[in-house]
């Protein structure tokens, strides 16, 4: 009986979870991408300025 | 007995639950490498070439002064490119030019994740129709207005050696200006509300806002023909990059409609 109702309960479960979870994901994504930008372009600790220099002016990012 | 079909339904929910963001994951380490390769590669050819023509002319200046006029140099943050003594930078040649296809394909990756992002969630809501090669181009073309003409009308990219304002006051407005324009953009592509091109009107707050620069103009420390120089080659690398970044993002942007179209579109609808 209680494997019945358990068995049952799962679709709905899994349905509502896999909705939620892509758009978490999605979020989770756009926030990495944002985070490696915000890394390569903006961060001005000297060593990554001077490693990333040239990507930074040839692309039109704000530099020293 | 002990339930076991709700565990097994957990498990599988798991892997699954993670996929879309691992396959996202993946399609930008993919697409950025080939575009960040391409981007270095038309730089090395008509950009790099510019940096180290005017690093020339600011290594000269540099030189030039007393010692207590560099240490002013130095102290101030945005007098130009020379870096005070003792701070790490690669060694000329293969080692800054390997930096510099890191920093790009790195760049990439990370435009490449948003980009891949924004196409997912318009196929998740219907807005897509068919992903093929006049939809990638049409995204790259969004992300070159966004990412480097906005913000390049305002602050057009510099060449080493030129005197700005400060550097945080122009990272915001760089900032503005994309999120501006993006936001404008995505409202007329994708909202259904009548009133939708009154967003358009987003894209010209950063110019309204205004960009920050010095009242005395980027080569106001050089000698006059020296000056007029620099501003050639200021004219030349705005015209070089345009054309670098245009090239760069269309190719950014076919990866990315390919890469949703074979990888990630049974994993978002």
């Amino acid at each position: 009986m209680q494997n019945q109702t358990s068995v049952a309960a799962t679709p709905r479960a899994a349905t509502v979870s896999t909705t939620v979870s892509k758009g978490l994901q999605l979020t989770t994504a756009f926030l990495l991408g944002a985070v490696i930008l915000f890394a390569a372009g903006f961060v001005s600790t000297s060593a990554v300025h001077n490693a990333a220099h040239d990507a930074r002016h040839a692309q039109g990012f704000p530099c020293h | 007995m002990r339930p076991t079909t709700p565990v097994m339904h957990r498990a599988s929910l798991a892997t699954d639950s993670t996929m879309l963001f691992r396959r996202i994951v993946l399609c930008a380490l993919l697409v950025g490498a080939l575009a960040g390769s391409l981007l270095s590669a038309i730089q090395l050819w008509q950009v790099i070439p510019i940096i180290h023509r005017a690093e020339h002319f600011e290594q000269a200046r540099t030189s030039q002064m007393t010692e207590p006029a560099r240490e002013v140099t130095h102290g101030h943050k945005d007098a130009g490119h020379a870096h005070p003594a003792g701070e790490w930078e690669p060694a000329e040649g293969a080692e800054r030019m390997g930096y510099t296809l890191l920093a790009n394909v790195l760049t990439a990756i990370g435009f490449a994740l948003v980009m891949l992002v924004g196409m997912a969630s318009s196929l998740k809501l219907n807005y897509v129709a068919k992903l093929d090669w006049r939809y990638g181009l049409l995204w790259g073309v969004a992300g070159y207005a966004i990412f480097f003409v906005a913000p390049s009308l305002g602050l057009p990219p510099e060449i080493p050696g030129a005197a700005t304002a400060d550097q945080q006051a122009r990272q915001l407005w760089w900032l503005l200006a994309v999120v501006c324009t993006a936001t404008g953009l995505a409202v007329v592509a994708f909202s259904k509300i009548r009133w939708r091109w009154v967003a358009l009107g987003l894209l010209v707050v950063p110019y309204l806002v205004g960009a920050p620069h010095l009242a005395t103009g980027p080569f106001a420390d050089y000698p006059p023909p020296v000056a007029a120089e620099l501003a050639d080659l200021a004219q030349q690398f705005f015209w070089a990059t345009a054309l670098a970044n245009a090239l760069y993002w269309l190719v950014l942007g076919s990866a990315s409609a390919w890469a949703v179209r074979r990888f990630l579109k049974e994993a978002v609808t």
